[in-house]
């Protein structure tokens, strides 16, 4: 189902959404980039080609979650708070890219499967995701070469199509939830506005570059290759804290509180050992563990590649270090 | 400049003067440039220089404790050089100093796609108030083959227009500033890692056991790690702008770094990174100092 509607019946329509729900959607900085914001005045909404430094996994896996605290009472430890608890309210985030949709969908494959991590199940259930084509995809982008596009629908409630200069904008509205919260607009679409929709769906696939990711690194594991590549690499958390489908985490106590905190492969005490010993002592192994994080080892265990080709990590890398090339070159055997 | 280049570095590989140049090559996207490591003289062509060389490859002289290295580096990079021999990281012997003309590199992190084309870019603010673009500590001086006319640069002042700025600031109109700009942060630690001089085996951030502060990134874990790492850089940051650019959040973090330079200028009268000769700031003291527990 098809809506034609003016940004500014839809930013009003916002407005007065945020009185039941939590809305969250890209808000630009000047000089600084653009951010996931709670927004209060719709205004601040920012549906422009510029993509979020954050990728949303942030909104479902924050950065550093309070698991639990212990507590004395009598003389006796108990635990307390597990998860604090959530707002109860629906939350509704605009603007989220296709890739990171996807990406919610393979974070929910660790979190969301046999195992049902409480807070991101919640966080999960309490979201709608209203999603925004993207315009311009950036150089950095190869979404295309892993079986998504810059107007892909999966894992959305609703998805906005935006160009940056015109008033107007289209909304394709996929679920029940999407068609609840959008009933107030008014529906101004016709059948010019859905030929307009098709050709530009096609437009903005073209510029989306393609890579020939394959589908298992292996043979290559013992390669100098690794040695090479990963020399440009500083070891920070850049790559893996900006990706929408990195989920390494590390439990760290503090006072009375345990906090889940994002990690990440990159960092030199990552696998750092209490006995002192590293089992992935230079950046070789810890580089090559993301790329077969991403590339190998989830395929086999889960059916599909740890990535969404949304660019963040090349984009960001201090170094320009392209995973996209890395592991399309990857030697075929050692 | 580049054919010079290649020349002396070929030599270099040639009679096993140094094992391994760090220079620039292109990335991937075809524009921006990335570090290098030439091992062999038929990878030598591989290197570029432009204004897209921005990385201080200083940064990389750790990870080759036991090589003889040759190093590609502007005026500014040479500085941390100059501050690694200062603090015994580095033996002068061991490394080849290829030093390069400058004359600003861009800013590449301000670009957004598509918003503005690539030669609009910009220079990187640190260029703005760079004294020279003639290195003066190397063992090779690499000039651009025609002279330069006079680039507009030494007209920008010294550089603290900000720091003035945020000084007449309350302090609790900094602290909020500080406090938004702070409560971005990730703690992905680029800023450490980019660092030329954040060299410490352990750093403080890193250890658990006992842990300093914070690992969480919430503010108050944030606001610990930043002012920690501004500190760590007192008398000894060289101002490379490596750490600002790095940040993926945008925080301004030579701001932090050009106040701290700023002090130590006012009331020690110390340059970080501009002899090699002399011993660094805080392994010695002056009866001078403005300090009464030093008398």
């Amino acid at each position: 189902m098809f809506k034609a509607v003016g940004k500014k019946a839809f930013m009003k329509l916002m407005d007065s959404l945020s009185k039941g729900y939590e809305i969250a959607a890209p808000r630009k900085f000047s000089n600084k980039g653009v951010f996931y914001s709670a927004i209060t005045d719709a205004g601040d909404i920012y549906l422009g080609a510029e993509f979020t430094v954050e990728p949303v996994k942030k909104l479902f896996l924050m950065p550093s979650e309070w698991l639990f605290e212990n507590r004395f009472n009598d003389g006796k430890i108990s635990l307390q708070g597990g998860v604090p608890p959530q707002e109860a309210r629906k939350r509704i985030i605009i603007g989220v890219r296709p890739c990171e949709a996807r990406g919610l969908e393979l974070l929910d494959k660790v979190f969301c499967s046999d195992f049902k991590d409480s807070s991101y199940s919640k966080n999960r259930e309490r979201s709608i995701i209203v999603g925004l084509a993207c315009s311009k995809p950036d150089k950095t982008c190869f979404c295309t070469s892993l079986g998504s596009s810059p107007a892909e629908t999966r894992g959305m409630d609703a998805i906005i199509f935006a160009g940056e200069e015109s008033d107007e904008m289209m909304l394709e509205i996929i679920t029940d939830k999407a068609r609840e919260i959008f009933a107030p607009l008014e529906d101004a679409a016709c059948e010019e506005h859905r030929k307009k929709l098709e050709s530009e769906k096609k437009k903005i696939k073209d510029p989306v570059r393609k890579i020939n990711i394959p589908d298992a690194l292996s043979a290559s594991f013992e390669s100098g290759y690794w040695k090479e590549v990963s020399s440009p690499c500083v070891s920070c958390g850049v790559c893996t804290y900006l990706c929408p489908t990195c989920h390494c985490f590390d439990l760290v106590d503090e006072e009375r509180k345990r906090l889940r905190c994002y990690d990440g492969c990159c960092f030199k005490d990552f696998t750092q050992q209490a006995s002192g010993e590293n089992p992935r002592p230079t950046k070789r192994e810890r580089y090559r563990q993301r790329v077969f994080h991403k590339f190998d080892y989830f395929r086999k265990n889960f059916g599909e590649h740890l990535c969404v080709g949304c660019g963040r990590c090349i984009r960001h890398c201090p170094m320009k270090i392209d995973i996209s090339e890395i592991a399309a070159n990857a030697p075929k055997n050692k | 400049m580049l054919k010079e280049l290649k020349a002396i570095s070929k030599e270099l590989l040639k009679t096993k003067r140094v094992d391994v140049i760090l220079a620039y090559k292109r990335a991937s996207d075809g524009v921006s440039a990335m570090p290098c490591f030439i091992f062999e003289e038929k990878d030598i062509d591989k290197m570029i220089l432009d204004s897209y060389c921005v990385y201080n490859l200083s940064n990389y002289i750790k990870d080759f404790p036991d090589k003889k290295i040759g190093i590609v580096a502007k005026a500014c990079d040479i500085k941390s050089i100059i501050v690694l021999l200062q603090e015994n990281q580095l033996k002068r012997a061991d490394v080849v100093i290829m030093g390069i003309e400058c004359h600003g590199v861009i800013d590449e992190k301000r670009l957004c796609p598509g918003e503005r084309p690539v030669q609009d870019i910009g220079f990187n603010e640190k260029c703005r108030s760079c004294k020279s673009p003639l290195p003066a500590f190397c063992d090779y001086l690499l000039k651009e083959e025609e002279e330069r006319g006079k680039t507009g640069r030494a007209s920008e002042g010294d550089g603290y227009a900000s720091i003035r700025k945020l000084e007449a600031k309350s302090p609790a109109e900094r602290l909020k500033f500080w406090e938004e700009e702070f409560s971005r942060c990730i703690r992905c630690y680029a800023c450490r890692q980019v660092c030329p001089l954040c060299y410490c085996p352990k750093c403080v951030a890193d250890q658990t056991d006992l842990a300093w502060f914070s690992r969480a990134s919430n503010l108050k874990g944030n606001m610990s790690w930043n002012v920690v790492r501004a500190i760590h850089m007192a008398g000894r940051c060289v101002a490379c702008g490596e750490c600002e650019r790095a940040c993926p959040v945008g925080i301004p973090l030579m701001e932090l770094n050009k106040k701290i330079e700023k002090d130590v200028k006012e009331l020690f009268g110390y340059e970080a990174g501009a002899d090699a000769e002399q011993k660094p700031l805080f392994t010695c003291f002056d009866k001078k100092d403005p300090e009464d527990f030093v008398k």
